[in-house]
């Protein structure tokens, strides 16, 4: 069954049941055939043999005849007399009267001297020896012929002879054996001539040899055997017939031809193989019909899966209420299930799970999509790039539930705003909006600021009110770019102009943004190389102590000197080291060459570094400094780290636990720029700052405007409750120094003492002790 | 028959007498079995003497048979054929030597038939197919029918050599009898027979 391979179950269950019952039916009907044609074969064999003893009875009831005629002829004392006497005459005449009434071929007497009377004496000579051995009945070759011979002794008392009747085995004789039979039956006697069968009748041809030998076979056995008679293959039975003197032989054989014998039983063979092949017919129609109601289910499973296969939505109908109804109704759960998964992935796969907004990868397909149209149809559109505000602040000082909840009240003010145009998160705070914009400049215009109107409402998140806003960067294509990444990045940079221009606004991306982006680009290359190539260079501002009336400090500015761009400003490549990590080593390399310059000044001089966030949050700054201070052996009390408020904004616990060691180790610390930004009270309540360095805004319109002072005197007075030193920065006028030594500042800053200077100036300065310049030029 | 007869007669003619004596004859079948009823005639070669005929020869016929079977009669004998039974018998020979029918005599009936030529007479009864009997007529002296044990005794056989003829009714040879020449001085002689069934059991069969 393995040798064939189905494609269908239904096919492989039809053949399978068909060829096994076939096989059944097939072996049933063959065995059936087998006993019919046994059953048959027997019937005619037991006909035959009835047959056979109905003609051995006719047989002997000729002889018996022909023997009571006989000696009823010899008995007769007339006859017996004239045997006797040896009157011929008399004899002849009474023998023909016989055989006239008998109707036998030939009546004739032997004597017991070997005389004989109907026949010649050699004749009579070849049967006396039989007749006076007692033969008295049987076949005898007489005459030339095959003949039946029946004797009766002639007594009188003593035997005198024999009376004997030839009767001729002719047609005539055997064809009235063949009428009294019950089945229509050949009756043939045969004789042996020169070893072979011959039929006594005399018309047939010497049977052949192994016709002989098959005769010869079961004459003994006497069964029925197959045997050609007449040129018609027949089932033969053969008898022997006795034989009147030794050397004649002779067979009774009744034939019955074949195709009569076993005609009914052909009929009914025929009619046997007819019912078997329509059975098979039958069944095999009935295997099909059945497999197929049982395949039918399977298959329109198969089908329904290779549907579902193929991501088509499939469902089987469901019959019945068996394991294939339950199978399928299953199927159709599993593939509703499938379906359903299949959305929910679509779904996460394109859209934000915190906004239910599309996300950056369906943001891009739709602004590729819309690229791709725009190639057919010239139109413009407008990418928007929001990004919120101050998020940063509010997710980390408030947790990022309240920074969640932001963004999905932003998400649904820009959804709201944007109404009709494709709006999507792209991750963070950042949102972006395509809009359509073959309208003209207006309706960008307009969009940007309904979006910044419908972000600036007010809201409130875990109790505290919120005036979110955001920035708007916005390219338009194809004029800004041709393609999804060009169009981003330009509308980014539109995004930090925005920023630029001081947040919750909107800005147009120009081909100046883009220069200045790869300024940025070349500066950040420049600066890989430049702390190897040795082109940074520290310079120092001092600070002077107002109360002794002395340089307290230097502060270490750092300055890099381009081979090709001259100096540049840390305005400008601070940020950029810092958005690369490249502060890192910068600030090491500070640290080092501030503290191997301080050893060098009088010990009350210290040294004062500013330190920036990205250095707080990485590991190792305790270590570089603990290095920078044992390699220039200088005193941790010297070395002032200037920070800024900025560094609490991300991992405080961590800032607070390092602040805490460095102090430990002696190393004093400064808040920077303090009064900007969002400056909180409770930092100064954390760590015990040595110093507020107040921002120089608040100096440089100390004079002019209203409560700046008193913003002054304020932070100077809290320091001094907190013991905390203050340093005013940007100090330049001398009537900003008045008003600051009267408002109680530790220290002062700004060009109107000193502007940085290189190391050398720094120990030029020094080397003239106490002399202050800035004194005496407030002095003068 | 009578042609043979003659040739034995002048045979025995020819032989000259020589001292008689005591010659016995045993008849047996060719299984050894004594056989009876055998009738052993010798004729000396000088000439055989005739028997005398001095009694009286009787066939009876008594339970439907004859009695006896075999009976030895000198040529010139009468034999009586007294009827012992109830009912009639018609006793006949086609016999050469002598065709006579004795037509339905009844009880203590008795017909007489003489015997003059020498030979075998078979009798029957026309209307008893089982009734047999044989009448041999003889013209030797020396003629006698073996007993049970198939003895046959001659006290006074000539010395002479003689010709030897045995018949029995049932004896399968022409004739149903032998013969054999026998020496000068034989004293005795056995002589083996093949014998027929008797033919009134032979009647039926095949």
């Amino acid at each position: 069954m393995t040798l064939i391979r189905f494609r269908s179950l239904s096919a492989r269950l039809t053949v399978q049941f068909a060829l096994l019952f076939a096989a059944a039916m097939i072996a049933v009907s063959a065995t059936l055939s087998t006993l019919i044609s046994g059953a048959a074969s027997r019937q005619v064999e037991s006909q035959l043999q009835s047959s056979g003893a109905v003609y051995d009875r006719l047989w002997q009831m000729r002889s018996s005849e022909l023997q009571n005629a006989g000696q009823l002829l010899a008995r007769d004392f007339g006859f017996r007399a004239a045997v006797a006497t040896g009157d011929s005459a008399t004899t002849l005449s009474a023998l023909n009267n016989v055989r006239a009434r008998l109707n036998v071929g030939t009546a004739f007497v032997v004597r017991v001297d070997g005389r004989a009377t109907g026949i010649s004496n050699p004749e009579a000579a070849r049967l006396w020896k039989s007749l006076d051995s007692g033969h008295m009945s049987g076949i005898a070759n007489f005459g030339g012929h095959a003949r039946r011979l029946v004797a009766a002794p002639v007594l009188a008392p003593n035997l005198l002879g024999w009376v004997v009747f030839a009767a001729d085995l002719d047609q005539r004789e055997m064809r009235g054996l063949e009428r009294l039979s019950a089945i229509p039956l050949k009756a043939n006697v045969l004789v042996r001539k020169d070893g072979a069968w011959v039929e006594a009748a005399g018309q047939a041809a010497k049977l052949d040899a192994s016709a002989t030998r098959t005769i010869d076979k079961h004459v003994r056995s006497q069964s029925a055997f197959q045997l050609k008679v007449d040129g018609e293959a027949s089932i033969t039975l053969a008898k022997r017939l006795p034989t009147f003197s030794g050397g004649d032989d002779a067979v009774l054989l009744l034939a019955y031809p074949k195709a009569r014998a076993l005609a009914a039983t052909r009929r009914l063979q025929w009619t046997l193989a007819a019912l078997t092949i329509i059975g098979l017919a039958l069944m095999a129609f009935a295997t099909w019909r059945a497999s197929g109601r049982i395949t039918r289910p399977l298959a329109r499973l198969d089908e329904a899966a290779g549907l579902l296969a193929a991501g088509e939505r499939s469902e089987v109908r469901v019959e019945g209420n068996d394991e294939l109804a339950r199978l399928s109704a299953s199927f159709n759960d599993m593939a509703e299930k499938i379906e359903e998964r299949e959305r929910k992935i679509t779904h996460l796969a394109f859209n934000d799970v915190l906004t239910g907004l599309p996300n950056r990868t369906m943001f891009q397909r739709h602004l590729d999509q819309c690229l791709r149209d725009m190639k057919d149809c010239p139109t413009t559109l407008a990418l928007h790039c929001l990004d919120l505000d101050h998020f940063k602040t509010v997710n980390d000082t408030m947790g990022h539930p309240a920074g969640d909840a932001l963004l999905v009240a932003a998400a649904k003010r820009i959804a709201q705003a944007g109404r009709g145009h494709f709006v999507a998160r792209l991750g963070g705070d950042e949102f972006v909006v395509v809009q359509n914009a073959s309208d003209g400049p207006n309706s960008v215009d307009q969009l940007a600021r309904d979006l910044l109107k419908a972000i600036g409402h007010p809201l409130e998140i875990e109790g505290q009110q919120i005036v979110p806003s955001t920035s708007i960067g916005i390219a338009i294509g194809p004029i800004d770019g041709t393609t999804t990444g060009e169009l981003l990045k330009n509308a980014d940079l539109a995004l930090y102009r925005a920023k630029e221009a001081g947040r919750s606004t909107f800005a147009f991306f120009e081909e100046t943004l883009n220069e200045r982006a790869q300024e940025r680009r070349k500066t950040e290359r420049d600066l890989r190389v430049a702390l190897e190539d040795g082109q940074f260079e520290l310079y120092y501002q001092p600070l002077f102590d107002l109360e002794r009336g002395t340089i307290g400090s230097f502060e270490a500015l750092l300055r890099w000197n381009h081979p090709t761009r001259g100096q540049i400003s840390p305005i400008d490549f601070i940020p950029i080291a810092e958005d690369t990590g490249l502060i890192v080593p910068i600030g090491a390399w500070v640290l080092r060459e501030a503290c191997r310059q301080a050893i060098r000044w009088p010990e009350h001089v210290r040294i004062a570094v500013n330190v920036s966030p990205v250095q707080f949050h990485r590991h190792g700054l305790h270590e570089i400094i603990m290095q920078a201070l044992a390699s220039s052996n200088l005193d941790p009390g010297r070395l002032e780290i200037e920070i800024t408020e900025s560094i609490f904004l991300k991992g405080s616990e961590t800032t607070l636990k390092l602040l805490h060691n460095l102090r430990a180790l002696g190393v004093r610390i400064a808040l920077d720029d303090f009064g900007t930004g969002y400056s909180s009270l409770s930092y100064l309540q954390s760590f015990p700052f040595d110093k507020l360095k107040i921002d120089r805004s608040f100096i440089q319109n100390l004079l002019t405007r209203p409560g700046a002072v008193a913003v002054v005197r304020a932070i100077t007075d809290l320091a001094a409750a907190l013991g905390m030193e203050t340093t005013a920065e940007g100090v330049e006028e001398q009537s900003q120094l008045t008003e600051l030594r009267n408002q109680g500042c530790s220290s002062v800053q700004g060009f109107l003492f000193s502007r940085p200077m290189n190391a050398t100036a720094v120990d030029i300065l020094l080397g003239v002790k106490n002399d202050i310049p800035g004194r005496g030029k407030k002095v003068a | 028959m009578p042609r043979l007869m003659i040739l034995l007669l002048a045979f025995v003619g020819l032989v000259s007498p020589a001292q008689a004596a005591p010659f016995t004859v045993r008849v047996v079948d060719v299984s050894g079995r004594p056989v009876g009823d055998a009738v052993v005639t010798v004729r000396p070669a000088a000439g055989a003497r005739p028997m005398k005929v001095g009694r009286a020869f009787t066939v009876t016929q008594k339970n439907l048979q004859f009695h006896p079977f075999v009976m030895v009669v000198p040529a010139g004998a009468t034999v009586s054929f007294p009827n012992l039974d109830s009912t009639k018998h018609h006793v006949y020979s086609f016999s050469p030597a002598k065709t006579f029918e004795l037509k339905l005599f009844a009880k203590d009936q008795s017909r007489s038939v003489r015997f003059d030529r020498p030979g075998v007479i078979a009798l029957g009864c026309n209307i008893h197919d089982s009734m047999s009997a044989f009448i041999i007529v003889t013209d030797s002296a020396w003629t006698a029918t073996s007993d049970s044990k198939g003895f046959v005794r001659f006290p006074d056989l000539p010395g002479s050599a003689a010709a030897m003829t045995i018949w029995h009714p049932y004896l399968r040879a022409p004739g149903s009898q032998i013969s054999r020449p026998l020496p000068a001085g034989e004293t005795s002689e056995v002589v083996a027979v093949r014998l027929r069934p008797p033919p009134m059991h032979d009647m039926s069969g095949y």
